[in-house]
């Protein structure tokens, strides 16, 4: 049981931590929703089919960020001071490319389910499949609500563009 | 990208995910041709998905890699917790209950100590006894003696008389 635990950790960690920091905006408190998602997998693991593990640690994790945002109440507040310097963020290859903290930043102001979707699909690269069955929803909405998001994406790029 | 809207955006979106069919990827490049804000649509397009390969899965810190490998022995360690549940805590508390109710029904055994304290305290008691019952008697003795006395003595010499008249009158 626990080696099995072990090998989750190694292969889900990273983008269990990526989503959450996308999602909440704040190292530590990503930390912790990590953290609580990979303790309710220990406790659940019998419960779950192995082949479902990473959509279904995905899911928690998304679930406890957005408990987390309605408490905090400030999830559409943009935080500068967050994001100023910050080059251990998603960003770490592209800390140099003004797009590239722009694209970050653009990301993490989308409205949910869009912000989730564009980092499960296009950061995490995860197939149209696996992330209607992360967000619940079908596989229709999932491209639809994709389409909207890279759009809206598209034309703020437009105007930030020299 | 007029009243076509939908149908090249969902186009456009297919083509960055590598499902679009030649088909209708040809169609939208010939459209594209002709529609300079198709165009600029679908190179913008893809400039945010040059973007967007940029940002990749960051590593986890190692703050939260040594938490995360903790979880197994701070979960084992704390099921004690996990008994912590209602029925548990009611069958608990209800054990001291059942021995103190089952000690109370078993006769009392007195200690040795026990023992020697009430002989102590029987023995106090039964001097102060003789010592009030010898106070009586003396108090008795110089108020009422020689009345109580004649009392007695008369009442029986009155009860003997009685009887021999008896006796006599059974004879004749």
């Amino acid at each position: 049981m626990g080696r099995r635990y072990r090998q989750w950790v190694k292969d889900y960690q990273d983008q269990a931590w990526t989503l959450a920091r996308y999602l909440l905006k704040d190292a530590q408190e990503a930390e912790d929703a990590t953290q609580d998602a990979f303790v309710k997998l220990w406790h659940n693991q019998e419960r779950i089919d192995p082949e479902r593990i990473k959509p279904w640690l995905m899911k928690v994790t998304r679930n406890g960020c957005l408990d987390r945002l309605r408490r905090r109440r400030d999830n559409v507040e943009f935080k500068d001071s967050h994001m100023a310097g910050d080059v251990s963020g998603p960003l770490q290859g592209v800390a140099a490319n003004e797009l590239g903290g722009w694209l970050r930043q653009a990301i993490e102001g989308l409205k949910e389910p869009y912000r989730s979707l564009v980092v499960l699909r296009d950061v995490h690269q995860h197939s149209y499949e696996e992330v209607a069955g992360m967000l619940e929803l079908s596989l229709s909405q999932v491209k639809v609500y994709l389409h909207r998001a890279r759009k809206e994406l598209r034309e703020q790029l437009t105007e930030v563009r020299p | 990208m007029n009243k076509y809207d939908g149908k090249w955006e969902r186009q456009i979106n297919e083509l960055l995910d590598g499902e679009l069919g030649e088909t209708d990827a040809e169609e939208l490049k010939s459209a594209a041709s002709d529609d300079r804000e198709l165009a600029r649509n679908i190179v913008e397009a893809f400039q945010l998905k040059q973007l967007m390969d940029g940002l990749h899965v960051e590593r986890a810190p190692a703050s939260l890699r040594k938490r995360l490998r903790s979880i197994p022995r701070e979960q084992r360690s704390a099921p004690g917790l996990r008994w912590l549940q209602p029925r548990w805590v009611a069958a608990l508390a209800a054990v001291p209950l059942v021995l103190i109710a089952v000690s109370l029904m078993q006769p009392k055994t007195p200690s040795a100590e026990e023992v020697a304290t009430a002989r102590q305290e029987l023995a106090i008691a039964f001097s102060y006894i003789d010592k009030a019952g010898q106070f009586t008697r003396r108090e008795i003795e110089l108020t009422v003696g020689q009345t109580m006395a004649d009392a007695v003595t008369g009442s029986v010499n009155r009860t003997i008389k009685f009887q021999n008249v008896i006796s006599r009158e059974k004879k004749v």
